[in-house]
């Protein structure tokens, strides 16, 4: 090695340096993502859960935890257009069993919201549990939030999902015209009010604003079956297709990712994924997620 | 308490029950809705069947009380009629000055026949002027969403004083709302019309007591007419000369002298009230008539004469206001629709989204009140059925829910001066999102773009795939475009329903049926 191979080694090493100790770090920091799958929902929805670290993890006793399904549609549950209420109802089991003081279900609907908490079957499969509030959304808890973001600057969100301790997002994997699909980043608009339509013109932007305000601390995505087409409500059994898949991360952009590829499809083609992960918001790059299967 | 009175009582209770009762409150189906009462009044159903001029069995409980107003005479006004029993309960706290003489005489005649005479050409207005219509048209439009305002302003306020802590409450307010309240406030035109009328009728207690039923109700004249002959009589027919009690116990007829079989309710406060026990009321067919039979020939002809006077005039209607002249689902024809429908406004009361509204001017002079549907202002929701449920003549069909989705309204049209991605060529497609055929009567495709920012970019530029589209209006009802929306649903002569898609045939979700025992 003369002077000047060395000098050249030498600089590259130290350029390369940094990038990696990051790859180093990351390695060890990958987002977990769990994905289970059976036949018999609440207890693969348990067993995500617990290889997350168990709902415990979360919920600290005495807290009040939000669980936000997809149930924005007047559809059977067959249809794949809500979150599927045996999933539903086992977190907020769940939740209830570590210790949570109050479990708050609910959606601002895109149908009438009587028959959406209806027909969604989540109304039903919650009725009669104890300190579990399924509610109709009150436009009155809409509290208007500076986001700074920067495509919203600010807008209303609803009160509940802002004050609760833990907000646990339990999207429908989903099909949908605008952003291809609809999962974990997209589920938080059931927590806007106002003309939600509007952000359909810069929706990618505008959802990493709203997720970089209300953070998910757990995201768990209900792909028992999912809608492959003529989303995000679909009306034709064609279009579903039965998975007996849900999916946990902490970690909101790594569980929309790994989901993305239950369609055939790559982070990288959901504009939504990927504001989110420039963002920061999360990881998408599936080769530094971890996924493990349970 | 006399039984008349119970009755009464009886059935306003059936009645309010009966009102509230007409909303989605967590069934597809309603079982007992308020349009009992439409169903067995004989007035909607002579319309009916002159106007329409056919049968249909929903007017068989009609028919029924027909009969037993031949049979009895008019006791519906005075055991039954809920706008009768409001007047009984609030008249004793009018001061009573003088009978208006103009009301007295043939004037109510001159109200029914020519209503009668204009249905036979083709103009229903029964219901303009029925007493349960009126009664039930000032609840829906006015009273009732007032009632629901009051109840949610005070329940903002509530929140707005307190925050979180209103939640200890939540349970009363709970129970008010879901059984009681309507779920969404919703203003309606004419509703201050609606009211007036209703407030005359009222009002006009301070001449004397029901002065709406003897000397106007179209309903209660056409009962007066049935039941004049009816072999159930008060015995004795006329005044005792040693007492005359009755002038004063009567609320309707005895006034002039004798008892006016047409005006006579049968409350029985005569046969309760007499200090001799002289009254009875029981079959007897030797009772002589001693007023004239028919309201004269000159107002029967004059009349009927006058019903066609007004049938033909009202059928004007500018033909720019066709364009908007979107009715409930199932509505397949115009002039059958305005033959059938009794402007009742129960549809408009059930109707989920809030989506009809009463006509003022929009369908003609004929068409005042009969229901429209405003997109903008609420949509048709994909598998609700209750409008044709309530509908007490099926001027609304009633239609398993898989054939009135398809069904059509109208068909959507995209205004491209106003839709985002043609007039500012940037994505939305939130009308495509929230169209409910499985298969997409809105559709989009991809086009690059030079933005007018001059960025290329890929836009989705929506669609409408005409054949599938049944107007439903949640499109213009969602579109995020301020005031006029991007895309509108406009009426089509042509309301054949939409064919069924041949991969889903048969397998539409049943809504509610979701086949998982989710317990």
């Amino acid at each position: 090695m003369d002077r000047r191979e060395f000098i050249k080694s030498a600089g590259a090493f130290t350029l390369m340096t940094p990038i990696l100790f990051k790859e180093a770090l990351a390695a060890m920091d990958q987002p977990l993502v769990v994905v289970a799958e059976g036949r018999d929902y609440p207890v693969i929805t348990r067993r995500a859960i617990n290889a997350v670290g168990g709902m415990k993890r979360f919920v600290k006793r005495g807290d009040v935890v939000v669980v936000k399904p997809n149930m924005g549609w007047d559809r059977s549950v067959e249809l794949a257009a809500n979150t599927h209420p045996l999933v539903v109802r086992t977190v907020v089991e769940e939740c209830l069993s570590a210790g949570a003081r109050k479990v708050k279900v609910f959606d601002n609907t895109c149908n009438d919201a009587r028959r959406c908490y209806v027909n969604s079957g989540i109304e039903n499969a919650l009725e009669g549990m104890k300190n579990v509030e399924c509610k109709h959304i009150e436009t009155e808890r809409f509290k208007k939030v500076a986001l700074n973001g920067q495509f919203l600057k600010e807008w209303e969100l609803y009160d509940e999902a802002l004050s609760a301790n833990v907000y646990i997002n339990v999207p429908i994997a989903k099909h949908h015209g605008l952003s291809k699909l609809t999962l974990g980043l997209k589920n938080v608009m059931g927590v806007m009010g106002g003309n939600r339509g509007f952000i359909h013109r810069n929706i990618d932007v505008a959802l990493a604003d709203i997720n970089s305000h209300l953070k998910s601390h757990l995201t768990l995505i209900d792909a028992t079956r999912i809608l492959t087409a003529h989303g995000p409500q679909g009306g034709n059994i064609a279009d579903v297709k039965v998975l007996n898949k849900v999916i946990a991360s902490t970690d909101i952009v790594a569980a929309d990712a790994f989901a993305t590829t239950l369609f055939g499809m790559k982070p990288a083609d959901i504009p939504v994924t990927v504001s989110a992960y420039k963002r920061g918001l999360g990881e998408m790059n599936l080769d530094r997620i971890k996924v493990v299967r349970v | 308490m006399t039984s008349a009175r119970i009755s009464q009582l009886l059935f306003l209770v059936i009645f309010i029950f009966l009102f509230v009762m007409t909303e989605y409150r967590g069934h597809d189906e309603i079982n007992a809705a308020v349009n009992s009462f439409f169903r067995a009044d004989p007035l909607v159903l002579l319309s009916y069947l002159f106007a329409a001029k056919e049968w249909t069995w929903l007017l068989l409980p009609a028919v029924l009380m027909t009969l037993a107003t031949f049979l009895l005479g008019r006791f519906f006004c005075g055991w039954i009629c809920p706008l009768g029993t409001i007047l009984d309960l609030i008249t004793p706290t009018i001061r009573k000055s003088v009978p208006i003489r103009m009301l007295k005489g043939n004037t109510k005649y001159w109200l029914l026949i020519p209503i009668l005479s204009a249905s036979l050409f083709n103009l229903n207005l029964s219901g303009l002027l029925d007493p349960i219509a009126i009664l039930l048209r000032g609840l829906t439009f006015l009273l009732y969403p007032l009632l629901g305002m009051t109840a949610r302003e005070g329940w903002v306020g509530l929140y707005r004083l307190i925050g979180e802590r209103r939640d200890t409450v939540a349970p009363a307010y709970n129970l008010l709302r879901d059984n009681l309240l309507p779920f969404r406030d919703t203003m309606y035109p004419l509703a201050f019309l609606s009211a007036i009328i209703l407030l005359v009728v009222i009002l006009l207690e301070r001449y004397e007591t029901r002065n709406w039923c003897r000397n106007l109700c179209p309903l209660g004249t056409l009962m007066g007419l049935l039941g004049r002959f009816s072999p159930f009589n008060r015995v004795p027919l006329g005044l005792c000369g040693d007492c005359g009690q009755c002038r004063e116990l009567c609320p309707t007829t005895f006034d002039q002298g004798g008892l006016n079989k047409e005006e006579c309710i049968l409350c029985m406060e005569c046969e309760h009230g007499c200090p001799n026990a002289r009254i009875s009321f029981r079959p007897s067919f030797r009772v002589k008539y001693q007023l004239p039979l028919i309201p004269g020939r000159r107002v029967l002809l004059g009349g009927i004469a006058s019903g066609l006077l007004l049938a033909v005039p009202a059928r004007f209607r500018s033909p720019e206001k066709d364009s908007r002249l979107l009715r409930p689902p199932g509505v397949r024809d115009e002039d059958n629709f305005l033959k059938k429908c009794v402007r009742c406004g129960e549809c408009m009361k059930v109707c989920l989204k809030n989506a009809l509204y009463p006509s003022a001017w929009q369908a003609g002079v004929e068409g005042i009140y009969t229901p429209l549907l405003i997109p903008r202002l609420g949509y048709c929701e994909f598998n609700c059925t209750l409008c044709g449920q309530v509908c007490p003549t099926g001027a609304i069909p009633n239609l398993p829910v898989f054939k009135k989705r398809r069904e059509v309204i109208g068909k959507a049209v995209f205004d491209k001066n106003h839709c985002l991605p043609f007039a500012k060529r940037i994505d939305c497609i939130v009308c495509e999102e929230h169209c409910p055929i499985p298969d997409k009567a809105i559709r989009s495709r991809e086009l690059k773009l030079t933005g007018f920012d001059g960025v290329v970019r890929t836009v989705k530029e929506p669609y409408v795939m005409e054949e599938i589209c049944n107007g439903c209006g949640i499109c213009e009802f969602v579109c995020p475009v301020e005031t006029k929306a991007g895309i509108e649903v406009f009426a089509v002569k042509n309301r054949a329903p939409i064919a069924e898609p041949a991969a889903t045939a048969g397998t539409l979700d049943v809504s509610g049926q979701t086949g998982y025992d989710v317990r």
